[in-house]
């Protein structure tokens, strides 16, 4: 009787293998993800990867001009888990409508899975290119062809210091990174560390290492060399990046130029590793960050309540080239021919005064992406200055390792600055580490 | 309002809708000629179930294991390379792999050690010490282990030396002036896994304790007293008459805990994120589905993890029934 049993139930898992196997979808004949045809939906999915006050900004900019038109937008933040819900959500044949994307890498890695819509023929192309600062479309264009237009941007070239202790101890904006080494020294010789730096973010710790290597990859080695880099026809190991490392190396790990010493770089939080720039006497006096440290839930409130008067920035210093480094939210669609899908994503990406709301009085991190944006919208001077930094810049690249593939971009580039800042891996370790995981095919 | 009421719909539907199913197919049952009604009704009733779990258990397994052999957006089979791939990794093998193996020894074996402990220590005390104890003991188990993580996290906090220490753990060193540790990046003999583990197990310990008390408790006086009488000490006792006599109790609990250990995801996820080389299996898991998209990888991780993991079911299985037997 158990022999039979036994029998009968490999014959059951075998009938079942046999139903279900060589089943496996046939990629890209699902192409345009079931969502099609000339139609007018009145309520419109938006997905994106910010959440809190940027939410908030984001909604009181869109939703009166959805108003007047007769649409609702239906708004899902979906925070640090976008990468996440949206894998999950396309898989599952159930995309939003239009989707921010926080990361080039992983809209580009969907296009190629054939689920997003070209925009070629859906926006005035020439009129966005004309528009937005140079070089950022770039991000999301694929074979000429563009995936996606920034909504939204933020500059990571910046470097912020106190501005009373600052000019009390006499020091002067460097604009070289050469000038950026000696102030370095300066400071470190009056017995202060010169940075505050923070590496450590939850599961995604390690990214603000990866900014700092671009940043000089970008100013050392210059944006063509980026591009290849970022496409990894520039490998980790060459010897342009390992410069890049050099310096960094040279900056964040010699003794005594970090507050609290190179070993606590990785422990100690972003959000709030420039906060010991503002204790008395100040801890540190420089400090690398995007333009969201303006937010709230970075510096103390009692350090926002002035920010002009506390906090002052310059553009981080350019070595052989002064391309800017930025991030943004690029927005992207899914939902093929629907007129009013269209129309949102018109608004969102052509309308150079989107976003008036969202960036004024009150300072939600956001800056326009389009060049004739009117300054004056921004809440507070050192915005605007961030602004003028990246509307004036000569040209202006995507995050990195927002644009790599995830896996890098997202898994060992940020693992291998972990293990190298903390001492744990060598140089040669770490960039062979990453390159060895670049996804082959 | 709308979703309460939807809710119950659901509920009620759902409850009625089974129980006019199963009358409907008894009926039908009924109609049989005797002999073979008998022979069919329990299958009648067992059949739903087992189609039930089938559909939502076996047949995703299937799948599971189907894509293993593909690549990675499950396009095409590309035979065993993600096996060998990942086994040729030493970044899996050296990381993940050995990471949980230390889990399964070091966790199941400290919690029904510690929880033993309790469990017979507790014996002795008043009983309004022992109730107190117990629930305090016990009290970790109402924590999710996110929360938990996010707890022991702030334990195991380490600022820079002088911005005042928040983390428990070096606001004591600095109390007596020792620079400050960044405890889950201590590497070395695999220090901050270990420091993890402790999370588990303390979230765990309540759960063995309250099995294993229940089961010291059951323990005849009578064998107790016999063995006190022919002289043996309290050693003894414990170890020849009491552990006996609770062994199935303690094989259960530890093979429940070492299951749970095996897919051992949150605590990991939420303190390091599988670095500092603290990464396991589930976490590899997650991070080759949801962040790298490799379909096949994740789906080979999960294999491995089903074969690592069917043994130790059988063996609960045959114990169990072993137990059942003795009866």
């Amino acid at each position: 009787m158990r022999g039979l049993t036994l029998t009968k139930a490999v014959a059951t898992v075998g009938a079942v293998a046999l139903l279900t196997s060589g089943c496996l979808s046939s990629g890209s004949s699902s192409s345009s993800g079931g969502k099609s045809g000339g139609t007018a939906k009145t309520t419109v999915e938006i997905m994106f990867g910010f959440g809190g006050d940027q939410t908030q900004g984001f909604k009181e900019s869109l939703d009166p001009w959805a108003k007047t038109n007769g649409i609702t937008i239906k708004y899902v933040p979906a925070g640090d888990a976008f990468a996440t819900l949206i894998r999950s959500r396309v898989a599952g044949n159930n995309p939003p409508d239009i989707a921010l994307f926080p990361q080039p890498g992983l809209l580009k890695d969907l296009q190629k899975q054939g689920k997003l819509q070209p925009l070629d023929d859906v926006l005035d192309m020439p009129k966005v290119q004309s528009s937005i600062v140079p070089g950022f479309l770039d991000a999301a264009t694929v074979n000429g062809k563009h995936y996606g237009v920034p909504v939204s941007m933020n500059i990571k070239s910046l470097v912020f210091y106190n501005k009373p202790a600052f000019t009390a101890a006499g020091y002067t904006v460097p604009t070289t990174i050469d000038e950026l080494m000696t102030l370095t020294d300066k400071i470190k010789t009056s017995g202060t560390a010169p940075w505050c730096i923070g590496l450590e973010s939850g599961p995604a710790t390690g990214w603000p290492g990866t900014d700092w290597i671009e940043e000089l990859v970008l100013k050392q080695a210059g944006p063509e060399v980026y591009d290849k880099w970022v496409s990894h026809e520039v490998k980790f190991e060459d010897p342009q990046i390992k410069a890049a490392f050099d310096t960094y190396t040279k900056i964040a790990l010699t003794p005594g130029n970090t507050f609290g010493g190179a070993k606590s770089i990785v422990s100690t939080a972003f959000s709030t590793a420039a906060n010991p720039m503002f204790t008395s006497p100040p801890g540190c006096f420089l400090h690398k960050q995007a333009n969201f440290v303006t937010q709230k839930g970075f510096l103390s409130e009692a350090v926002r309540a002035k920010i002009d008067t506390n906090l002052g920035v310059f553009a981080f210093p350019k070595g052989q080239f002064d391309t800017v480094e930025g991030g943004g939210d690029i927005a992207a669609l899914f939902t093929k021919g629907d007129s009013n899908v269209t129309k949102v994503l018109k608004e969102l990406t052509e309308d150079p005064a989107f976003g008036g709301v969202w960036a004024g009085p009150s300072d939600r991190g956001f800056i326009s992406p389009h060049k004739d944006f009117d300054v004056s919208k921004y809440g507070n001077e050192i915005t605007k200055s961030i602004a003028k930094i990246a509307y004036t810049a000569s040209g202006i690249r995507f995050d990195g390792s927002d644009s790599m593939p995830a896996k890098v971009g997202a898994g060992s580039f940020w693992k291998g600055m972990v293990a190298y800042t903390s001492g744990q891996q060598d140089q040669a370790a770490t960039l062979k580490a990453i390159d060895d995981s670049w996804p082959t095919g | 309002m709308l979703k309460v009421i939807n809710a119950l719909l659901a509920i009620v539907s759902g409850v009625l809708g089974s129980l006019l199913l199963f009358y409907v197919l008894n009926k039908v049952v009924e109609r049989l000629p005797k002999k073979l009604e008998e022979r069919v009704k329990p299958y009648v009733f067992v059949g739903p179930a087992v189609v039930l779990v089938g559909f939502f258990l076996i047949y995703p397994a299937i799948r599971t294991i189907i894509f293993s052999f593909a690549n990675s957006d499950s396009t095409a089979f590309i035979g065993l390379k993600n096996y060998t791939d990942l086994l040729g990794s030493s970044d899996f093998v050296s990381g993940a792999l050995l990471n949980t193996l230390l889990w399964m020894i070091v966790v199941p074996a400290l919690t029904v050690a510690f929880g033993l402990a309790v469990a017979v220590l507790a014996d002795r005390l008043q009983p309004r010490a022992e109730k107190f104890t117990k629930s305090i003991i016990f009290l970790p188990m109402a924590i999710s282990l996110v929360g938990a993580s996010t707890i022991w996290k702030f334990v195991y906090e380490a600022r820079p030396k002088g911005t005042g220490q928040i983390g428990l753990l070096n606001a004591v060193l600095d109390k007596f002036g020792i620079d400050p540790v960044a405890w889950l990046q201590l590497s070395q003999a695999h220090v901050n896994s270990l420091l993890l583990m402790v999370i588990m197990i303390w979230s765990q310990v309540g759960f063995s304790m309250v099995l294993l008390s229940a089961a010291v408790k059951g323990v005849p006086e009578d064998t107790i007293e016999a063995g006190r009488i022919d002289g043996a000490s309290e050693k003894r006792i414990f170890f020849n008459i009491v552990v006996p006599q609770i062994w199935a109790t303690v094989i259960t609990v530890f093979i429940t805990v070492l299951i749970g250990v095996m897919k051992i995801f949150d605590i990991v996820y939420v303190t390091t994120n599988g670095n500092f080389n603290t990464d396991v299996i589930g976490v590899r898991f997650f991070t080759e589905l949801f962040t790298n998209g490799n379909n096949g990888f994740a789906a080979a991780i999960v294999v491995m993890l089903m074969i690592a993991i069917v043994p130790v079911m059988i063996y609960q299985v045959r114990h169990f029934r072993m137990q059942e037997a003795q009866r």
